[in-house]
């Protein structure tokens, strides 16, 4: 699941440098040996159609392992896990290790995710499976979400080593294969793979932090520090029924939307943290002296200005980040159109703010329907709430000075909370701090097309993110 | 979809004539018996592919009991819904030709073969295997309708060993699918109406019949004379739809929710017709308290909403003051963590007789309110019509009833259900439900339900009320 920060920031934007270069234009540094290496691992790894189901993960997998085989990893450090993700989804992780000569620290994790959405030829303008470059783009299923962290955390490991670079710290990396479906391989990675997998920190590379604007102003470089704990919940009404001809006065059906109506006008309460005091203070700052700025300004110096945090919630661009969020998506009621309902359902998905348990939300959405409506969460999936990542001054400046050093000092970077789940979650919740910190960037939002249509990403987003991996290798393992 | 009386006394028509009542000799019995047994335990439930076979014995029946095949026909046809699943049934079609020039168009018998499913855990005894215990045949399909099937089949046969010639034809129209799709009648009323001799009027033994209390008092017999629309509605929400973790404020199943809770709330005009309000009037007779009150302050005063909606809303009553719509099933969205593109609601309405289903539509949509929620129909159902109560129906049947039941109460009923008589009334041809089955009130109302009866005598007087109806009517 790809970062949406870029999205949400592209139209808020009212300051910054009038109209500049087009990012895309600018001469990526990746010297043309490297181009090549970089162009011919893409290709390969967006022809293998890595979708759940398809039985593509273990070649997947392969072709990284591959890379760091032949780049001098011994095969006792690389590990093809295979595992089942959905029923009858066999799928695999890759786990690699990168040992350090001589360790003097805790080994930091490099995360990504081998599989990619369901594409559909009919629906694409090209064949989603067939690599293309075309118009200053690659183009394919996965090209940005994220064949191209896979091959940039890959390809600066292997160009490090080729130049002789030492890691002062065991780097692990870990590529599961059911990010986009079931996180089943994140789960096992942060608990029974745990011994392979054990870290100081997680450094994700699921989603590119910068961005630009359509006048190619920057967006800012927004590193997820924090998630909002995913959970569904289903509500549940039940009824004797009988016949259409006689309806009773009660109706599982009338239940239900009752408590769908409490449902679309209910507010949970707003809350801060660091991610997102930093978040907006940095979106304070952009939005200068409108109103939406103000509300900000507004709420950061006093946490219990609802008003405040309610302006700020109702913002197309903020929605989701000021408290929990549910929303009602799908429902499901009754048996035959001629009989009264013995019982109606209601999906309701939230979107939990980070340390919130979900119990705690179920029995808040139970008193607020009633005792008719009976609230259980998703018995397939629950939500371990997972705290804030403290934003360590250490990744901080080794983001900032890779960001930077390819977008220049107006490209500024600040923590922002996910509103989606990712990866990180399961390690969040294992105690291992996460954050998505890859170097991918494209224009906003022509360029937002993660699970869409004829995805694609800059060509030199792709070479300058391999350099912007092997600058925070260094400044972090070196 | 058998409706049986729900009343428990009721008033009485004109007083008719009645002579003492005929009797089944021992080999008739006999006969009814065994066939109703086969029948019973020819399980026609939908998806079995039985009725086809049960078609084919009644065919052999009528051959055997002197009737030409030439005009004994067993049609097979193909139902199915997304709902019912598909089967391959048959309907069986007879024609009885009066000698000589008919005095009238024929006669249209009518009546369904087929069974809503009994499960074998769910029923004391095998549901499939009749059952004779303490004065009752048991088994699925004793009261809704294998025993007016073979009381229309077995008086047809014994009249005609007794010689009788009917002065006009008399048809018949079994169907094998009114509890599921109603293909059959549709038929019955379209591409078959000439094998059926364009009949003047039906009647239906999937309707009518009558009862006794507990004390053995008189409940009372109904005919059928109207039933309501049967009509569905969709209701249609389409959205932009997006990630789930940024709720928009426009939402498909917010919408909808809204939509249903006003149509909860709305409460559609009372009306009142010949049927409906000779109903009524045998009710008020007869009840005390506050509901024979409001029926009394209705029938006064047709615009006393008050006194309608107090009717409507007792449990006896529900559905006889007016069209009713209910949603029964709900679908919508196609991810947890996806804003929903679309959300719909089913909605199923039993339309007041003479209303057209297209006024309905116009008004769930003023009921609804929100252009965004769009209603259609799911079928192109015309308005049904209430059958004007014909003298010579009327007559006969109380004549019928009263033979075998002296000084019984009957009344005219409109169904809140469907029936096989929708499309014949549609087509202009009127149907009354007339069957002359009685039944202990209320402990045998097992249609479509456990364990469903039918006391051993009820089934024989049926054959003497069919053999009466059909010499009244079809003799002269």
């Amino acid at each position: 699941m790809k970062g949406v920060t870029a999205a949400l920031l592209a139209a808020a934007i009212s300051t910054g440098a009038s109209a500049a270069t087009d990012p895309r234009t600018v001469p990526t540094q990746l010297p043309p040996a490297w181009q090549a290496k970089t162009r011919e691992l893409l290709k390969q790894a967006i022809e293998i159609p890595s979708v759940h189901n398809r039985g593509e993960m273990p070649r997947m997998a392969k072709l990284l392992a591959d890379q760091f085989r032949a780049a001098g990893i011994p095969d006792s450090d690389i590990h093809i896990m295979p595992y089942e993700a959905l029923p009858g989804d066999k799928t695999a992780a890759l786990i690699v290790r990168w040992r350090s000569p001589k360790a003097t620290r805790k080994p930091m994790l490099v995360l990504g995710h081998m599989d990619v959405v369901e594409a559909k030829r009919e629906d694409w303008k090209y064949d989603p499976f067939v690599f293309r470059e075309e118009g200053g783009y690659f183009l394919g299923r996965g090209s940005s979400d994220m064949k191209d962290g896979d091959v940039a955390t890959t390809m600066a490991a292997i160009k490090l080593m080729s130049e002789g670079f030492k890691p002062n710290r065991d780097i692990i990396f870990f590529y599961s294969g059911d990010e986009e479906t079931q996180g089943k391989g994140a789960t096992l990675a942060s608990t029974q793979w745990r011994n392979l997998t054990d870290a100081e920190f997680g450094l994700n590379a699921d989603g590119g932090c910068a961005a630009y604007d359509r006048d190619f102003r920057p967006l800012g470089c927004g590193i997820s520090i924090a998630e909002k704990t995913f959970q569904t919940y289903f509500f549940t009404t039940h009824n004797p029924g009988g016949h259409s001809s006689r309806p009773r006065p009660d109706n599982a059906i009338y239940d239900l939307a009752d408590a769908l109506e409490r449902l679309r006008a209910h507010r949970f309460q707003p809350m801060l943290n660091d991610a997102t005091r930093g978040y907006f203070t940095e979106r304070a700052r952009q939005e200068g002296n409108s109103v939406l700025g103000e509300a900000m300004r507004r709420w950061l110096a006093n946490p219990n200005d609802g008003a405040a945090a309610d302006a700020i919630e109702a913002n197309p661009l903020e929605v989701g980040l000021t408290r929990t969020r549910c929303v009602a998506t799908m429902l499901k009621g009754g048996h035959a159109d001629n009989a009264l309902p013995q019982s109606a359902e209601a999906t309701v998905n939230c979107r939990i703010m980070p340390g919130v348990q979900p119990k705690d939300v179920q029995a808040e959405l139970q008193q607020l329907v009633g005792p008719k409506v009976e609230v259980k969460p998703d018995p397939n999936y629950i939500g371990v709430p997972t705290p804030a990542s403290r934003l360590r001054p250490d990744v901080l400046a080794a983001v900032t000075k890779a960001v930077q050093r390819f977008h220049g000092p107006a490209m500024r970077v600040y923590p922002v909370m996910s509103t989606g789940a990712s990866d990180g979650s399961f390690f969040r919740a294992q105690g291992v701090p996460v954050y998505d910190v890859d170097g991918s960037w494209g224009i906003s939002p022509e360029d937002e097309r993660a699970h869409g249509l004829d995805e694609r990403t800059p060509v030199r987003s792709m070479y300058d993110d391999v350099l912007h991996w092997e600058m925070i290798y260094r400044a972090l393992a070196g | 979809m058998r409706h049986l009386l729900a009343a428990t006394a009721l008033a009485a028509l004109a007083s008719i004539a009645v002579a003492s009542a005929p009797q089944l000799t021992s080999t008739q019995r006999d006969m009814a018996h065994a066939m109703f047994a086969h029948l019973i335990n020819t399980p026609t439930v939908i998806g079995r592919h039985k009725v086809p076979e049960m078609a084919q014995y009644l065919a052999d029946q009528f051959k055997a009991g002197g009737f030409p095949a030439e005009d004994v026909h067993v049609m097979p046809y193909h139902t199915g819904s997304a709902t019912t699943g598909d089967d391959d049934t048959a309907a069986l079609l007879v024609r009885w030709r009066a000698v000589g020039t008919p005095s009238a168009k024929p006669i249209l018998l009518m009546g369904h073969m087929d069974v809503v499913e009994a499960k074998r855990e769910d029923s004391t005894t095998d549901p499939f295997v009749m059952t004779e215990r303490d004065g009752y045949y048991y088994g699925r399909g004793t009261i809704d309708m294998k025993d007016g099937i073979t009381a229309i089949t077995q008086a047809m046969i014994n009249l005609r060993k007794a010689g009788f010639q009917p002065k006009r034809d008399i048809a018949v129209l079994f169907t094998g699918d009114e509890e599921t799709n109603g293909i059959g009648a549709k038929k019955g009323a379209g591409e078959w109406l000439e094998l059926l001799g364009h009949p003047e009027f039906g009647l239906n033994a999937d309707g009518g019949g009558g009862g006794f209390n507990a004390d053995k008092s008189p409940a009372g017999f109904t005919m059928q004379t109207a039933e309501k629309t049967f009509a569905g509605y969709t209701l249609t929400v389409r959205n932009r739809g997006g990630h789930s973790s940024k709720p928009r404020k426009d939402n498909a199943i917010y919408s909808l929710a809204h939509a249903l809770d006003r149509i909860e709330a709305y409460r559609f005009t009372p009306m009142l017709n010949d049927t409906t309000r000779a109903y009524f009037e045998g009710r008020a007779k007869l009840e005390k308290g506050p509901l024979g009150d409001a029926m009394r302050r209705w029938l006064d005063n047709p615009n006393d909403g008050e006194a309608a909606d107090f009717i409507e809303a007792s449990e006896s009553e529900v559905g006889l003051t007016r069209t009713r719509c209910v949603p029964t099933r709900l679908f919508a969205g196609h991810a947890d963590n996806a804003l929903p593109q679309l959300a719909t609601a089913m909605i199923n309405c039993r339309i007041f007789p003479g209303i057209e289903p297209n006024a309905v539509k116009a008004e769930l949509e003023k009921i609804v309110a929100d252009p965004t929620v769009v209603v259609t129909r799911n079928e192109d159902n015309v308005a049904s019509l209430a059958s004007p109560l014909r003298p010579d129906v009327t007559e006969a049947y109380t004549r019928a009833i009263r033979t075998l039941h002296p000084g019984m109460p009957i009344f005219p009923e409109m169904s809140t259900g469907a029936s096989d008589a929708r499309p014949f009334r549609v087509a202009g041809i009127p149907v009354y439900g007339v069957n002359g089955a009685w039944v202990q009130v209320p402990t045998d109302f097992r249609a479509h339900g456990k364990d469903e009866r039918i006391p051993v005598q009820s089934l024989y007087d049926n054959v003497v009320h069919w053999q009466m109806m059909l010499r009244d009517l079809a003799g002269k």
